[in-house]
């Protein structure tokens, strides 16, 4: 059953890659590679370790083994393998079949862990304070078992909180800020003695990590196996059951909506409608309903939010350092901040309003083509809807550079308007393009997964990015080579007309193209997932 | 003007070496209920999705309601209410909001077209509120469906198993409401497995086998000698598939 369950995953995934097998491959490569490098970094660090520092070390390696393991399920909730049980219950398998494929699965999201600890054992074999290979094999052996059973718990728990829409979204963006919080703080060089002694703590001897260092070190071997073997224990019956609760939830009961207040809908509603009062129809009706769309899809929420979090919390420090603003007031990322955090938020948008336009219409695009309207209108309507969010993101990083006066004057806010509104030309010309050359359906309800498109679409989308940034960066640097502020914003206008033929251009090639293809469109965007979510 | 609402001659569409539609010709009367039978991946859904527009053919010519395909591709789309197979319904939306956009789609002003979601939501006994189309079942996803057809007053009605996944008293009402369409004159050009239905409802009925017709006429033409639709239907489209003919599966 397992192996019927593997080749139908298999088979999905064959024909899902189709031609970007060979760039799936090399991204693998790398990726493995990269963590190859960490391995033997790993490996290093623990064979030149003295007898003193071993145990912290090794630790501490073992605790970051652990935290990346438990954290994949959070990372990879719905982009990593996961076992889709709605789609596998309907079948005779045992629950302990189901629960051995959950396991598997963990080790295979955590490979690059088996590559830290292979690197960890060669180290420690190396190392004279080392205590053995067979206890050290014995230990990192049961160590692997305790952090599959524990992140299968991890999982089972957060995909059970995930179906929560709101919990979904506040996990996620939570998690991503998690991951850019130490550089934040890092950066800022902020530290506090309570950090010191978190660290403390979290290296003592009774949890999982460092009794099974220990354990593996030969040291104060009793109390160490009996800790390490009480965790794992432990580990299995919370990773059992909350496999079983798993299994037993109804997704459907957490999914329906909570009733909305009237006053709330019809405050909603007026919103929604304020385009169309402005736009003849069918654009305004589209629009309408884009915007709709776009707000009740968790993926589109959670790239919104991350626009003027994450985004500040990446460029943030990069402004204020550890001397604080009016040190770096010269600086060019610091004069230009507000520009350069509103056009990340739009790239974030973008992999989802711009690039794939039609990616959360899926099999109901075929809207588009029974209705009596041409597909450049819907395409354009999308284009000025997908505007709404720019702005209004632009709007709330601007209040929060003000406030935090990161950015100095309108005039600067002026700017980042300007400069947003050609990058987004350009990228709405390629995207429609894009949209419906490599369409690919997204589920809504998915609130990580990017653009969902294939990897030959993501590296021409790395291709697309600099050349939509290219026609704002020739501004600056005629801004640079001249020193004069009215050049800037000559070339910046002449750039952002320039776009407008092009958009146009590219309008036309656009509709073109998905009225000839419309067949194989609606076949990539009606494409489903295999029994395990990919 | 043509006085057939679908003309269709010599019909080919091929995927790779696999004809799902081969050498097809129908007529379908203006003010006709017609009940396009078939078995599974005989060319049913190929041949709505032609003539809809959705996907082009290779040979043949298409015209529907007078308006030649390809070229006639908007003026038929203004006049055609289509169920399909799949969902043509953007999960996001509320029934309400999904009416209202489908009519606006359609040509129609934003009062007129939310008056008739109104009116359709209450005929379909869809939920009025913001619940998504998303949370609906799959009966209340075809009642959508078929309420959006109905939205622009269509002359043309195209429609992939309606009554797939429906209640019995969804399915009643829809059944009326075709048979009133008819006798206001539109066209109803429907495909089902439940051939009672068909019997009962379509006053024509073409066969489709392996991508061509294999049989048309009335219900009654169809029907010599005593024989049910469902009798004329195996017979036609292969009695050989019957468990009665097939060896090998004692086990079954």
């Amino acid at each position: 059953m397992i192996g019927a369950l593997l080749r139908a995953q298999f088979l999905v995934m064959r024909r899902t890659l189709g031609a970007g097998v060979a760039l799936n491959i090399a991204g693998g490569v790398f990726w493995y590679g990269l963590w190859t490098l960490g391995a033997i970094g790993t490996f290093s660090l623990i064979a030149s370790a003295t007898e003193a520092k071993l145990p912290g070390v090794l630790s501490l390696v073992l605790a970051g083994v652990c935290v990346y393991w438990q954290a994949m399920p959070v990372i990879s909730s719905t982009m990593g393998s996961s076992l889709d049980l709605r789609k596998l219950l309907a079948y005779p398998l045992p629950h302990g079949r189901l629960f051995a494929v959950e396991m598997l699965l963990r080790l295979v999201s955590g490979l690059e862990m088996l590559l830290v600890l292979t690197g960890a054992a060669a180290g420690l074999a190396m190392n004279p304070a080392g205590g053995g290979v067979v206890p050290m094999a014995g230990a990192l052996a049961v160590f692997i078992l305790f952090n599959l059973l524990l992140a299968s718990g991890v999982k089972s728990l957060l995909e059970r909180l995930l179906t929560r829409r709101k919990i979904r979204e506040l996990i996620v963006l939570l998690t991503a800020l998690l991951w850019v919080a130490p550089r934040f703080f890092m950066l800022t060089g902020y530290r506090t003695p309570m950090g010191k002694r978190a660290l403390d703590s979290a290296l003592a001897a009774g949890l999982p990590w460092s009794a099974a260092a220990r354990a593996a070190m030969g040291q104060y071997r009793m109390a160490a196996w009996l800790s390490l073997l009480a965790w794992t224990a432990a580990a299995a019956w919370f990773g059992r059951a909350q496999f079983e609760r798993s299994l037993r939830f109804d997704t459907a009961a957490a999914l329906a909506s909570p009733p909305e207040s009237q006053r709330r809908a019809s405050f909603a509603d007026r919103l929604f409608r304020m385009p169309s009062r402005i736009l003849p129809d069918p654009i305004g009706a589209v629009v309408e309903k884009e915007l709709r769309t776009l707000a009740r899809a968790p993926t589109f929420r959670n790239l919104f939010f991350m626009g003027f979090t994450f985004g500040l919390l990446v460029w943030l420090p990069m402004v204020v350092g550890r001397q604080g603003p009016s040190a770096h007031e010269d600086s060019f990322l610091s004069r230009h901040f507000l520009t350069i955090v509103s056009l990340y938020a739009l790239t974030l948008l973008g992999q989802v309003t711009f690039w794939n336009c039609l990616a959360f219409d899926r099999s109901a695009a075929a809207f588009w083509f029974v209705t009596p309207q041409p597909i450049s209108k819907v395409l354009m309507a999308k284009n000025i809807a997908s505007q709404v969010p720019v702005y209004i993101e632009v709007a709330i990083l601007t209040a929060i550079s003000l406030a935090l006066r990161l950015a100095h004057g309108w005039g600067e806010v002026a700017e980042a308007i300007a400069v947003v509104a050609t990058c987004s030309i350009y990228m709405l010309a390629m995207g429609n393009v894009t949209s419906v050359e490599y369409p690919r359906g997204l589920n809504p309800e998915r609130v990580s997964g990017g653009s969902g498109s294939s990897g030959r679409f993501q590296t021409l989308v790395l291709i697309f990015y600099p050349l939509a940034l290219l026609p704002v960066g020739l501004a600056f640097l005629a801004r640079y080579a001249f020193g004069s502020e009215a050049v800037f914003r000559g070339v910046l206008a002449a750039m952002l007309v320039c776009g407008a033929l092009v958009y146009r251009v590219t309008l036309k090639s656009a509709a073109d193209t998905a009225d000839k293809r419309r067949e194989a469109l609606l076949t990539a965007l009606s494409t489903g997932e295999g029994p395990v979510v990919t | 003007m043509s006085s057939d609402a679908i003309l269709v001659r010599g019909l080919e569409k091929r995927y790779g070496p696999k004809a799902a539609v081969d050498g097809l010709d129908l007529e379908v009367p203006r003010g006709s209920f017609f009940g396009f039978l078939g078995p599974n991946g005989a060319g049913k859904s190929t041949t709505i999705r032609i003539l809809t527009g959705l996907i082009p053919f290779d040979r043949g010519t298409v015209e529907v309601l007078g308006f030649p395909l390809p070229g006639g591709d908007l003026e038929i789309k203004r006049r055609i209410g289509l169920v399909p197979d799949e969902s043509l319904l953007f999960d996001r939306l509320s029934g309400a909001e999904y009416l209202e956009f489908a009519g606006r789609m359609y040509g129609l002003d934003r009062p007129a077209a939310m008056e008739r979601a109104r009116a359709l939501l209450d005929l379909f006994e869809l939920p009025a509120g913001r619940k998504m189309i998303a949370e609906y079942s799959k009966g209340m996803r075809k009642r959508v469906a078929m309420a959006a057809s109905l939205v622009h007053h269509p002359e043309l009605f195209l429609m992939d198993e309606p009554f797939e996944g429906v209640d019995a008293v969804g399915a009643r009402l829809m059944k009326d409401i075709l048979l009133r369409q008819v006798a206001r004159g539109a066209t109803v050009f429907l495909t089902s497995h439940v051939l009672e239905v068909v019997e009962r409802l379509c006053d024509r009925v073409a066969i489709i086998n392996e991508g061509k017709i294999a049989a048309a006429g009335t219900s009654e033409e169809l029907r010599s000698g005593g024989e049910s639709l469902e009798d004329v239907f195996v017979r036609i489209v292969g009695g050989g598939h019957l468990l009665a003919a097939r060896e090998g599966l004692e086990w079954l």
